[in-house]
């Protein structure tokens, strides 16, 4: 196994995608909504009850009645992933094939299934266990190799990626294929109301009158390789950081600083100055105070010449252990077709927020480097960079 | 390779309980947070040896929150609802948050779902990667009997809690 692994030395690339949201199936659907700035939260039935502060949702599943909607969208956004990446892929042998599952939940239907008394079967029930939905799935997708199921709220994913990253860095792995999932369910829809943190309009980053999330659900899937077994013009995985706040348990630090030392960790470990950043994905919830702190973070590390910034979150829903994942892809898909996404949701930029916020997609003039930021109960926060060469 | 070792390690159980309490806002917690914030403390005397930024946590927890999940969901039926308090220990990575908040520590946080095999794992691997300089790995085994009438495993309350460091490295704060 080799020293010390860094991301410099070790590059891990980005060989496939996939994705299933609020705004379709596959990253094509996922692309053309980024293009067009268009929102795929709406008022669901199942949400509509005195019970709930919205019914406002991003849902992605075509049938809420299915019994294993974790496995479900994982799968399915693994299936794409998985063919994108199917030349790569092929080559290797299965045992240096890991995987990475970031959740929240895994198959939480199956608690509320089985506390209605409603059927639920075996598989649905086994999958409660988010590292026996992992297990399951990279055997189903050809990943003999190491298993990990990461739960770290909402920072869940990116922070997966980070892990399948060092997987590949540290000779563990080849390919890792990395999978977000959480899907919607009264328990999470009832758990925000009780912190009355939904929106009822639905969720609008950075806004001056934003006042909360919209949940949301999505199986988003990423095939992560070394360098040399991809094409030379495969996105890199270039860095990560991450720190906790150390101050509240579900309200983030008011000053930002938590999220400006992950940031700053990601752009040490990448050799980056904060100028050579040309783009930031927010984790912008479109709650009070968590827009305030990611804009505070990002002048604490920027100051006046923030790069341009956006948010998906109003136009997906807040994924939770997808979230990264999916808005990860988000930034590939920017990369790819060199364009800056919007910020669906936002009409009125709030004081303090930044300048360089992006509200509808434009051309960008140059986009090597990006940046996507997600922060999440426990004061975890995480930053992590890819981008070209 | 660098070589990594154990410098302390401790176990908390529900008996514990009975006789300690950390701070104001530990009653409140769940049992998973409560069980790994007992097993971390007699660590915490290690924990000036490194800048605290430069200190991980890695967690990890045999049945992620599925006790806590049945005693919020059970909260359903109540004329007040489901508690908000309960709702964010419903997470695993609640526990992170609580030790990070107690002991001041600001490094990076990991949560698994799974053993502790997996948490020492990974949290050799931050340490060697140069994400932090110490680790601390914590493993909640945490399951209700009513948890574990729904999973193939047994009840179970303990925490075990382990501070890691590379070899060689023991005077590291700046």
């Amino acid at each position: 196994m080799p020293d010390t692994p860094d991301t410099i030395s070790r590059p891990v690339v980005v060989a496939g995608c996939g994705a299933i949201t609020a705004v379709g199936c596959g990253v094509d659907q996922l692309e053309a909504a980024l293009r067009q700035n268009v929102s795929g939260l709406r008022p669901v039935e199942q949400f509509h009850s005195p019970r709930f502060q919205s019914n406002i949702v991003g849902a992605a599943l075509p049938d809420a009645d299915i019994e294993d909607p974790a496995y479900w969208l994982a799968t399915a956004a693994l299936g794409q992933a998985v063919a994108e990446a199917r030349t790569v892929l092929g080559s290797l042998d299965r045992a240096r094939i890991a995987l990475v599952l970031a959740t929240t939940k895994a198959n939480i239907n199956a608690l509320e299934r089985l506390a209605d008394g409603r059927p639920c079967g075996a598989s649905a029930r086994r999958h409660l266990q988010g590292d026996l939905l992992a297990a399951d799935l990279a055997l189903e997708h050809g990943a003999h190799g190491p298993v990990r199921c990461v739960s770290t709220a909402c920072v869940s994913g990116l922070i997966a990626l980070s892990r399948g990253a060092a997987l590949i860095q540290n000779g563990s792995a080849d390919a890792v294929l990395v999978a977000g999932v959480d899907h919607l369910s009264a328990f999470i829809v009832a758990g925000f109301t009780a912190l009355k943190a939904i929106d009822p309009q639905g969720c609008r980053p950075f806004d001056r009158d934003r006042c909360g999330l919209s949940p949301g659900e999505a199986g988003a899937a990423m095939v992560l390789v070394r360098a040399d077994l991809a094409p030379p013009d495969a996105l890199v995985i270039r860095a990560w950081g991450g720190s906790n706040d150390a101050n509240h348990l579900t309200g983030p630090s008011r000053d930002g600083s938590g999220l400006a030392q992950a940031i700053r960790s990601a752009l040490d470990a990448a050799r980056l100055a904060p100028a050579e950043i040309d783009y930031i994905n927010a984790h912008g919830t479109g709650t009070p105070y968590n827009d305030a702190m990611e804009s505070k973070a990002l002048h604490t590390v920027f100051g006046a010449e923030c790069p341009p910034v956006s948010a998906f979150k109003g136009m997906l829903g807040h994924t939770l252990g997808a979230a990264g994942v999916v808005e990860t892809i988000g930034c590939v898909l920017a990369l790819r077709g060199g364009f800056l996404p919007g910020t669906p949701g936002l009409a009125m930029p709030d004081e303090g927020v930044p300048a360089s916020l992006v509200r509808v997609p434009r051309a960008a003039s140059r986009l090597k480097q990006v940046m996507k930021l997600n922060t999440g109960f426990g004061g975890i926060n995480g930053a992590l960079i890819l981008g070209y060469g | 390779m660098d070589n990594i070792i154990i410098i302390a390690e401790s176990r908390a159980t529900g008996a514990d309980l009975k006789t300690t309490r950390l701070g104001t806002r530990f009653g409140r917690m769940d049992l998973s947070s409560q069980l790994a914030l007992l097993a971390v403390e007699p660590l915490a005397a290690h924990f000036d040896k490194w800048d605290r930024a430069r200190i991980g946590i890695c967690l990890a927890a045999t049945a992620g929150s599925l006790s806590t999940d049945l005693d919020y969901w059970n909260g359903r039926a109540t004329p007040a609802g489901p508690s908000p308090t309960l709702f964010a220990y419903t997470l695993p990575s609640a526990a992170i948050g609580e030790i990070a908040i107690r002991h001041r520590l600001t490094g990076p946080g990991l949560c698994l779902v799974g053993s502790d095999e997996l948490a020492i794992c990974e949290a050799t691997d931050l340490v060697r990667n140069g994400e932090c300089d110490a680790c601390l790995c914590v493993s909640c085994r945490v399951i209700s009997a009513a948890a574990a009438a729904l999973i193939n495993l047994p009840p179970d309350a303990l925490a075990d809690a382990f501070l890691l460091r590379l070899a060689g490295h023991e005077h590291q704060r700046v």
